[in-house]
């Protein structure tokens, strides 16, 4: 193998594409010739530098709205299936096994929820519609979700409705309300939950106070770094409308 | 295709999609539009998958979303230059060295970006996706001999651009 043939096969070598003998003549060749092992070493470099450039992640957003795109199509035999089952499982087990999967699953829901909502203060993107008006914000969602999130200003009780956006979060699409307090922010985030409607189940979580309940077959997940009388007060004022 | 499938087909593969996207577009919010159009595509040509590898398949749906949106917007991407640039290997020592005062990640991605698209991808699929000559073939639909010659002309240029610039001792025409 002479230069030119390394100079051609240099970058395959590098890539592991080449096959075994010519992989050995070039293996031999580089041993014995400094201009093409400086090459090589130049190449590899070169390798290195582009994989310094950290890739780009899908925004949460891009991933709901793929997901929630997935899953309308297949919705309602799914929701048939889906609520058949919730029945037969409910009638034959009791409600006692449903409660004990459910808070082991809900620790590590809080935990998504608050990540979510740090996350959203971190990258900047709380809103995909920013809009206090309940009549902008809702329709919004339209089309995104396969379901469909109550939306209510709360300005009245003090918690102003600032918009909303998509989030995923347990695996899931999520509607994500954003509420303003003064300086504060409340995310809550709503998805589709089968089972009975709850009480408000009260978490604190890094510093951050949740509020969990589930009503009318959809899960609520409040979260903020409101003070817990405040959050408490927010929880009431959206149970209660 | 049931959703199930879908997820478990595509959304593993949604971040490596979005940076694909993102580079072949060289922003976000056309990168999100041309991973969200592939995968209304990726449901209706679901069945071309069969037993083939889910993320070359993804990412060649994602190329032609991107493609379709280019040649939409009259042909506003350049063909890349065939003249490869020839490496001049001057006598430098070290080849760290040499390229440590650029270890600089914006300086890189910015190299990457002016890079034309052609040449750009096969870059990142190599590099950043790992993908083997016979993979990136079937994302950019061309013979592995192309994307073997296409990678090595990338990388000339990519290290022409990135070396620093040369003090002009003599041109050889």
């Amino acid at each position: 193998m002479n230069c030119d043939q390394v100079a051609r096969d240099l970058d395959a070598y590098m890539d592991g594409e080449l096959a075994t003998d010519p992989a050995a003549a070039m293996r031999d060749h580089l041993d014995a010739c400094a201009p093409c092992r400086q090459r090589f070493a130049d190449r590899e470099a070169l390798g290195r530098l582009i994989r310094t450039v950290p890739p780009y992640e899908a925004p949460a957003r891009l991933r709901a709205r793929i997901a929630g795109q997935a899953r309308q199509r297949t919705l309602s035999t799914r929701r048939l299936f889906a609520w058949a089952a919730a029945a037969v499982f409910a009638v034959s087990v009791g409600g006692a096994l449903t409660f004990v999967r459910s808070t082991a699953k809900r620790g590590d829901t809080a935990d998504d929820v608050v990540n979510g909502h740090v996350r959203s203060l971190m990258a900047e993107h709380l809103f995909d519609v920013r809009s206090t008006d309940q009549h902008t914000v809702k329709p919004w969602f339209l089309g995104q979700l396969d379901f469909s999130p109550p939306v209510v200003d709360l300005a009245a009780a003090g918690f102003p409705l600032a918009g909303g956006r998509l989030e995923y979060i347990a695996g899931r699409p999520a509607a994500a309300l954003v509420y303003q307090r003064q300086k504060h922010t409340i995310n809550v985030f709503v998805w589709p939950e089968s089972g009975g409607s709850s009480g408000v189940t009260e978490r604190a979580i890094r510093g951050f106070h949740v509020r969990h309940w589930v009503r009318d077959g959809l899960s609520f997940w409040a979260v903020s770094d409101l003070n817990d009388a405040e959050l408490t007060e927010f929880a009431r004022a959206l149970r209660g409308t | 295709m049931s959703s199930r499938v879908f997820e478990e087909t595509v959304l593993p593969h949604l971040d490596a999609a979005f940076n694909y996207a993102r580079w072949l577009t060289r922003n976000g919010a056309d990168a999100e539009d041309v991973v969200q159009d592939a995968c209304v595509r990726a449901v209706r040509f679901f069945p071309s998958l069969r037993d083939g590898d889910p993320r070359a398949w993804l990412f060649a749906i994602v190329r032609n979303s991107w493609y379709s949106r280019v040649t939409r917007r009259a042909g506003m991407e350049t063909r890349p230059l065939d003249s490869a640039t020839d490496d001049p290997a001057d006598g430098a020592l070290n080849p760290e060295a040499r390229l440590l005062q650029q270890r600089d990640v914006a300086r890189v991605r910015e190299a990457l970006e002016q890079l034309p698209a052609d040449f750009r991808e096969v870059l990142v699929l190599r590099e950043i996706e790992g993908m083997s000559y016979k993979e990136i073939a079937t994302v950019v639909q061309v013979p592995i001999g192309t994307v073997m010659s296409r990678l090595a002309r990338a990388r000339d240029r990519l290290s022409a651009v990135l070396k620093p610039p040369s003090v002009p001792v003599e041109r050889l025409s």
